[in-house]
């Protein structure tokens, strides 16, 4: 196949473009690090961001860290902003995340594969590590990073490719640009609502348009928090017990309190276990429960009939949650009320000790905002190729309700947003156009080389990967 | 069904010995597989299932052709289109046929490194051609007060960066000139930092340095026509064009709900205005064309009384009748010229809609269609001032002794009553005014200015002719001046200067006459043609002196 010659004419349209290395993507967010072959349609990796550690060392993934009885500390190496911050534990992470499901490279035994040997020992073991396997000799390595990632976290990411990890290639792609390439498109505005972070920002021919770039707090954990705000203030006051607590419960009326029994540990475990588990909670009544006002309009505003559309979100049938401790209670225009908030700054529940948002934080302003930072002859273009991506635009009726509020907004001219059908599509739409670009045959003129590296030094990143 | 069909159609290997014993008995129970498809085919309702039966075809072209496994190498490329070729990536290939056939051989070649084949990918790397220049040349043509020689350097590099995508370049454009040492240059370097480039400042830049480069390398003469066009492409860059074109742009773009929809209906009006501009024209023409028709060459002073125009129009009905709904307007109704049937027994109520008819006429067929249906004959609508004013409708107080007459006539009369000269004349200035000689739509007001105008050709006809009689008449004077003067002189160089001061005088009071007739000729008609009848007294006069 690779010898048969092409026309011209054939060449747009009939080339396979795939040419697959065998390359990694890894893609970590606040939330989960996706890891998977390029060339695949879903990574076959998905690693719980969070870790947990306790005397007898560090734990990564899911099967570890949701054990009650460890008194495990659970902690993220990612900021609020989808940043690492602790570079030694986010390396261990992604390296779990990799060899644990990817490479031939086996996790030996922990205690004596070094991860979790103190400082003191490191030396000896270093050595014995280098002249072992590295888990990516083999494996070209396309690492995803935020818009706003620093420049010296860049040269950071190529360096433990390359010196840990030993990959004989590197490229560091922008999550944003990746995804809008997982749906197809060069150019295009995306808009990424993710766990930690929510981001509009401009694509243009697959280059990010920094000025563009426009980024809040308004997003999953936010929306778990104007949650825990709404459980806090109902009447009566919803308990959020995680299931790690309950030992037995009993089926009880809607709004009736919980009858259960709970379970008593010796070690009673950390309070941040217990958020981790709280928000497993909170993650399923997103998912089943939380809804966006679809418009048009917002929530609070008049439609056409001359009543609000909070009254009529009253009439609409509720849906019932049953919490892990059996408490129960159908839920009504709330469902509508707690997501309002990224759409109306006005509606979003106080959350105290933290400041109100502002309207420039919102989802719509964002968008604004990030049109208006682009040269005039693309802004039609950018409306037209919305890319909507990340795990919390899955809520029911959020894409519905940006397209009203940008067709309000822009009433000349034409929306058309762009959002993956599939759950697995949107929630790991950066991996995704990662992995496409990573099997791409004309991608590997991009590589940036160990050779390269070795020459030029880490920086060899900020020329490169722009 | 069996387990071993299932596998069959998942492609999944294993329980391959008792295959052949299995197959004999798939032949036998077909019957019974039919009829469970009869069932499968049930549940389908009223849409066929389309089931394909052919199961035994595709079985045995696949154990038909017990080819071996292809097999397949993990083998190393490069790609010349990157900077650093030495990186070598892997990719699985299928093993080549020759070097199949001496197994172990091919691998050991290609681990020896000896060959490692190109990427079929590296011919895809395109690269923008950014202009090049060396000092000297910068400093020769590419001087500008804006730009300093390190920033339109950053510029081309960044043009070359990101392949000319200018939004790009705009976005990233970050110019930090160098700090120099040099205290004036610095503070040069900080005013240029200063300014804010826009896009189109950037293109402007880029485009004329790339153009002044180009005709450095080579003369625009000896240019092809795509490297000529790109150059008057790059030269015709007009950056304030652009920002213009821009700000209009953003304009539109930020239209709100309210501006958007006006124009969206002000838009739906064009196209409703243009669709009827088009059958408007049409039905204009229609018009004008029956209207130029060559006027009939039967006599039509048959039809110039009332009595006769009724009976016209009678006729006319009639025609229309027999055709059968074509209208009077219709291409053809237009010649039925010659009063042949002049049996008239026109009640009143008809001859009230055919009035009504022919004055709205003009107007079209769809108009004229409607007209019998709309309003009953009887009842006759009153005109108000400023329609009657529209349409041109008089209601003279007596009936002149004539009875009525066509408008049109009336306006002939000022040229028929002249001589045949005369109209000849008049006709030729009309042509000259390019008006033609029968009016087209000789409404009331077309016709009254119609009037003046021939008044005024008149007039002019007149003036002309005075003046060409002055014209001679001067003429003669002034050679009959001459010639005495040359007979003075003769006498001159004979006798005295006798008789001067008379002919002199003659020369004053002609010079005056002329004066004085001068702004007559301005004047009226009337005015004129009696001093022209002065003046040409006086002349005769002077000339009877002249000849005493």
């Amino acid at each position: 196949m690779a010898s048969q010659t092409l026309n011209s004419s054939m060449q747009p349209t009939d080339v396979y473009g795939g040419d697959e290395v065998s390359a990694i993507i890894l893609d970590p967010g606040y939330s989960s690090v996706r890891a998977g072959f390029a060339g695949e349609d879903t990574p076959k990796s998905f690693v719980n961001s969070h870790y947990g550690v306790n005397e007898s060392g560090t734990v990564f993934g899911d099967d570890a860290i949701h054990n009650p009885l460890a008194a495990l500390d659970i902690r993220n190496p990612m900021s609020k902003e989808g940043i690492v911050e602790d570079w030694d534990t986010a390396t261990r992470l992604w390296e779990y995340s990799i060899t644990s499901r990817l490479t031939s490279f086996k996790q030996a035994d922990p205690r004596t594969n070094g991860l979790n040997d103190d400082l003191k020992d490191m030396d000896v073991e270093m050595d014995g590590i280098e002249e072992g396997e590295k888990p990516l000799e083999e494996h070209p390595l396309l690492m995803t990073e935020t818009a706003w990632n620093s420049p010296k976290n860049r040269e950071k990411s190529i360096e433990i490719a390359m010196e840990s990890w030993g990959c004989p290639a590197f490229w560091l792609a922008r999550n944003s640009v990746m995804a809008a390439f997982g749906a197809g498109k060069a150019t295009a505005l995306v808009v990424d609502v993710g766990a930690s972070t929510a981001s509009v920002l401009a694509i243009h021919d697959g280059l990010i348009l920094k000025k563009s770039v426009q980024k809040s707090h308004l997003a999953g954990n936010w929306l778990s928090s104007q949650l825990r705000t709404l459980f806090e203030t109902s009447e009566p006051k919803v308990e959020l017990v995680p299931h790690y607590m309950i030992m037995s419960k009993s089926p009880v009326d809607a709004g009736a309190p919980a009858q259960a029994t709970y379970r008593k540990y010796e070690k009673s475990p950390t309070d941040s276990f217990r958020a981790l588990e709280e928000e497993r909670v909170l993650t399923e009544f997103k998912e089943s429960v939380v809804q966006v006002w679809p418009g048009p309009g917002r929530l609070n505003s008049n439609n056409q009939m001359g009543m609000t559309n909070l009254e009529y979100a009253k009439g609409q049938p509720g849906r019932v949650f049953e919490m892990p401790d059996g408490y129960n209670q159908m839920w009504g225009v709330e469902r509508f009320s707690v997501s309002e908030g990224m759409f109306d700054e006005k509606a979003a529940l106080p959350i105290p000790g933290e400041q109100p948002i502002t309207k420039a934080q919102t989802i719509p302003e964002m968008v604004k905002a990030s049109v208006n930072a682009v040269d005039m002859d693309l802004r039609s273009q950018l409306l037209q190729n919305i890319v909507v991506t990340g795990g919390t635009t899955l809520i029911n009726g959020f894409t519905d309700r940006l397209n009203n509020e940008l067709v309000a907004m822009y009433p000349s001219a034409r929306i058309k947003i762009q959002a993956a059908g599939l759950t697995a599509e949107r929630r790991f739409g950066s991996w995704i156009g990662g992995s496409i670009l990573g099997s791409l045959g004309t991608f590997h003129q991009m590589w940036i080389s160990r050779k390269e590296y070795e020459e030029f030094g880490a920086n060899v990143v900020e020329k490169r990967c722009k | 069904m069996t387990s071993h069909d299932v596998r069959d159609m998942l492609d999944l290997p294993g329980e391959a010995a008792p295959r052949p014993a299995k197959k004999q008995k798939v032949a036998a129970p077909r019957p019974v597989l039919k009829g469970l498809a009869r069932e499968v085919q049930n549940l389908g309702g009223d849409n066929p299932i389309a089931i394909v039966p052919e199961v035994s075809v595709f079985k045995k072209k696949r154990f038909g052709s017990r080819k071996p496994a292809a097999k397949w190498e993990n083998r190393s490329f490069k790609n010349s289109a990157r900077d650093d070729e030495t990186l070598v990536l892997k990719h699985w290939r299928r093993k080549d046929e020759s070097s199949a056939a001496p197994s172990g051989e091919g691998e050991a070649v290609a681990q020896d490194g000896g060959v490692v084949e190109d990427s079929t990918f590296a011919k895809y790397n395109v690269k923008v051609i950014t202009p090049q220049y060396d000092d000297e040349q910068y400093q020769r043509h590419l001087q500008d007060n804006n730009w300093s020689k390190d920033e339109t350097d950053y510029l081309v590099s960044l043009a070359r960066d990101y392949d000319l995508r200018w939004p790009i370049i705009w976005d990233r454009y970050e110019y930090q000139p160098a700090i120099n040492l040099d205290p004036e240059t610095a503070e040069v370097a900080i005013v240029a930092k200063a300014e804010n480039r826009t896009l189109e400042n950037l293109k402007a830049r880029y485009y004329t340095v790339a153009a002044t480069m180009m005709k450095v390398h080579k003369p625009p003469e000896s240019m092809n026509q795509a490297e000529f066009n790109l150059l008057e492409l790059m030269q015709n860059f007009n950056p304030n064009q652009e920002k213009s074109r821009k700000q209009f742009a953003e304009a539109a773009f930020s239209r709100t709900k309210e501006e958007a929809r006006e124009e969206e209906s002000l838009l739906i009006e064009l196209k409703r205005i243009l669709a009827r501009s088009d059958k408007l024209a049409e039905e204009r023409r229609e018009l004008y064309a029956r209207l130029e028709a060559p006027p009939s060459t039967g006599n039509i002073g048959v039809f110039t009384s009332s009595q006769g125009l009724q009976q016209l129009l009678h006729q006319l009905m009639q025609a229309d009748k027999s055709k059968k709904r074509r209208s009077i307007m219709g291409p053809d109704g237009t010649s039925p010229a010659g009063p042949s049937g002049l049996n008239q027994q026109p009640s009143f109520d008809r001859r009230e809609s055919s009035v009504r008819e022919s004055t709205s006429g003009p107007s079209g067929g769809s108009n004229n269609k409607k007209g019998p249906a709309q309003p009953g004959p009887t009842e006759r609508r009153q005109l108000a001032p400023e329609e009657m004013q529209l349409y041109g409708v008089k209601i003279p107080e007596r009936i002149p002794s004539s009875g009525p007459s066509f408008r049109s006539e009336k306006l002939q009369k000022p040229i028929t009553s002249k001589s045949s000269v005369q109209q000849q004349k008049m006709l030729s200035v009309l042509t000259e005014l390019g008006i033609p000689h029968r009016l087209i739509m000789p409404t009331i007001a077309v016709g009254e200015s119609y009037e003046a105008l021939l008044g005024g050709i008149a007039t002019l006809i007149d003036q002309r002719k005075v003046m060409e009689k002055i014209q001679g008449e001067i003429n003669t004077i002034k050679e009959k001046k001459r010639r005495e003067e040359e007979e003075r002189a003769a006498k001159m160089s004979g006798f005295g200067g006798d008789g001067v001061g008379d002919d002199r005088d003659v020369k004053v009071e002609e010079g005056e006459r002329e004066k004085s007739a001068a702004p007559s000729m301005s004047d009226t008609g009337g005015q004129h043609k009696r001093s022209a009848s002065v003046l040409s007294a006086v002349s005769e006069k002077s000339t009877k002196r002249q000849k005493k």
